[in-house]
């Protein structure tokens, strides 16, 4: 996930990153930033906060899990406003996505 | 993108039920195998290996079986489970069949009770073929994992429709061929069609998804599946008309052919996977097909040599060795996230919660592991030389893995929830 700070949401933006590094995959044990399952996050809606993420296997038999935990520490964050989660395959999720941190801890 | 599948789990008591009796039924198997010490190496026809036989393959290997299909179903079908409640009447009825089934064989009692075991095992195995095709056919998707699983549901049906055949012909003799080579048919049906295409299927499904895997050679998965069907049929066509012989050893040389394909697939999967390191669950599972593909070289010599030992040989393979070897690897890398996500969904980000791998008690698995390894070699020299002594240590340590197994499983299925409302304000 990219934050430009520049972005006149770049305030949020990281403080939902923040706040999303707090869900962790239950097989893997990394968080979903690390994963880089998170492909953005969106505050222009004054109501509504929408993450674009995807998952590392489609049909992820974890995947309801993974959602209920972005909003559960989303709304956790920001409880003013409703958390909407588009789930995507495109583009598909490749172990290019994962961070350095993320590396280090699956061993990679 | 509301449509999108992410995961429509089954009902708990689709599922976890058959994981539950499964272990129980292992402790069984492993009790019968001590109890028998000294028939393991005789004639595979009499009451203590049939009833050892059926323990594994219906109390173990296909309970355990049918809960994981039941969870693994939505998945790779993309739609919720047809049907709960038939899940759960498939459990029931598999459970009293099963039980029923051991009792007879044990006695030898080849009465109405025998033919009523029989009768629930087959309404058991035709209420799963249902639900599965229900379910497939609800689908908007067709992967060839779907056909894997849909085929094997098909000789599952098969299996235990000639298995009731023959415990009515025990009563009331009506099958024009020998009882004997029916039964070698039965077994291969069910070995073959059902256990070896349902563990294809799932593997193909699930190995990538624990490697971080993938492999594009899908067109190996499909040759694995003609192969294996080919090879199958040729072999129970073939049975029926003739005398079992060596040539029939051809036909297993497809269905190995078959196999190899898909272990090419998995080998794929493992060289471009992400996930290095490899653990011990996965190592279990691993090892499990060094014993399939020493029980295919062993059918010639099965079909040639009248020692009885080494039939008994090559069902230790297959049933103790791969059978055994994939769920004791396998069990721990689904059931815990099974029974994590009923639990804990709802509280993920909420509150700091344990992991599914701190359901079970981590550090048993290397000494079921070890213990496992050493029970399978005890038991292969037994039966080699013949040693009713090692056999009965062997059949100690196959209680002492099942009890391992037994109170990991069951310490998962009973675990409760200890987050309070402070940790999650916290």
């Amino acid at each position: 996930m990219k934050i430009s700070l520049t972005n006149e949401f770049a305030q949020e933006e990281m403080q939902a990153n923040l706040a999303l590094m707090q869900v962790i995959d239950p097989e893997l044990n990394v968080n979903i930033v690390d994963l880089g399952l998170v492909y953005g996050v969106d505050f222009r809606h004054p109501q509504v906060i929408t993450v674009t993420m995807t998952l590392s296997t489609p049909h992820c038999p974890m995947g309801d899990a993974i959602e209920q935990g972005v909003i559960n520490v989303l709304h956790e964050a920001f409880p003013n406003r409703e958390v909407k989660i588009e789930l995507v395959w495109e583009p598909e999720w490749s172990i290019d996505n994962i961070s350095e941190a993320g590396r280090e801890q699956l061993g990679l | 993108m509301a449509d999108i599948f992410v995961n429509k789990a089954p009902k708990e008591l689709a599922v976890i039920p058959f994981y539950g009796t499964a272990a129980l039924f292992f402790i069984v198997l492993c009790i019968l195998l001590f109890m028998s010490a000294s028939e393991i190496t005789g004639h595979y026809f009499n009451p203590p290996i049939l009833a050892i036989v059926h323990t594994a393959a219906l109390g173990w290997a296909t309970m355990v079986i049918f809960g994981a299909a039941y969870q693994l179903l939505p998945v790779i079908c993309e739609r919720e489970l047809f049907s709960n409640h038939l899940a759960f009447l498939s459990y029931i009825l598999l459970t009293i069949g099963t039980c029923g089934m051991i009792w007879c064989f044990w006695r030898f009692d080849m009465e109405w009770l025998m033919i009523i075991s029989g009768t629930c095992v087959l309404c058991s195995s035709y209420l799963y073929a249902f639900n599965l095709y229900q379910t497939a056919n609800d689908s908007n998707k067709s992967q060839v994992q779907q056909h894997f699983l849909l085929l094997s549901a098909f000789w599952l049906c098969f299996t235990t429709t000639v298995g009731l055949l023959l415990a009515i012909n025990l009563r009331y003799t009506f099958i024009p061929r020998n009882h004997l080579d029916i039964l070698k048919l039965h077994a291969h049906a069910g070995i073959a069609g059902w256990f070896l295409q349902l563990i294809c299927g799932v593997g193909a499904k699930l190995i990538p998804m624990f490697l971080l895997g993938k492999s594009k050679r899908t067109w190996l998965l499909y040759a694995a599946l003609i192969l294996q069907n080919v090879g199958l049929i040729l072999f129970l066509a073939d049975g029926y008309f003739n005398p079992v012989t060596l040539r029939m050893s051809m036909h297993g040389v497809l269905v190995a052919l078959g196999t190899a394909c898909w272990l090419l697939y998995i080998i794929d999967t493992y060289r471009h996977r992400a996930r290095k390191k490899v653990d011990l669950l996965m190592k279990h599972a691993g090892f499990s097909f060094l014993c399939l593909s020493l029980a295919f070289m062993f059918i010639p010599v099965i079909l040639v040599s009248s020692e009885t030992k080494w039939a008994a040989l090559y069902g230790t393979f297959i049933f103790l060795g791969w059978i055994t070897g994939i769920i004791l690897g396998k069990t721990f890398k689904t059931l815990p996230f099974i029974v994590w996500n009923k639990r804990y969904k709802n509280l993920n980000g909420k509150a700091k919660i344990p992991m599914p791998k701190q359901l079970y008690h981590e550090r048993l698995i290397p000494y079921q592991y070890y213990l496992y390894l050493g029970a399978l070699l005890s038991m292969c020299i037994g039966i080699v030389f013949e040693q009713s002594f090692l056999l009965q240590i062997t059949g100690i340590l196959w209680i002492i893995v099942s009890l391992l197994y037994g109170y990991n499983v069951f310490r998962v299925i009973f675990h409760k929830t200890n987050i309070g409302y402070e940790d999650i304000v916290n």
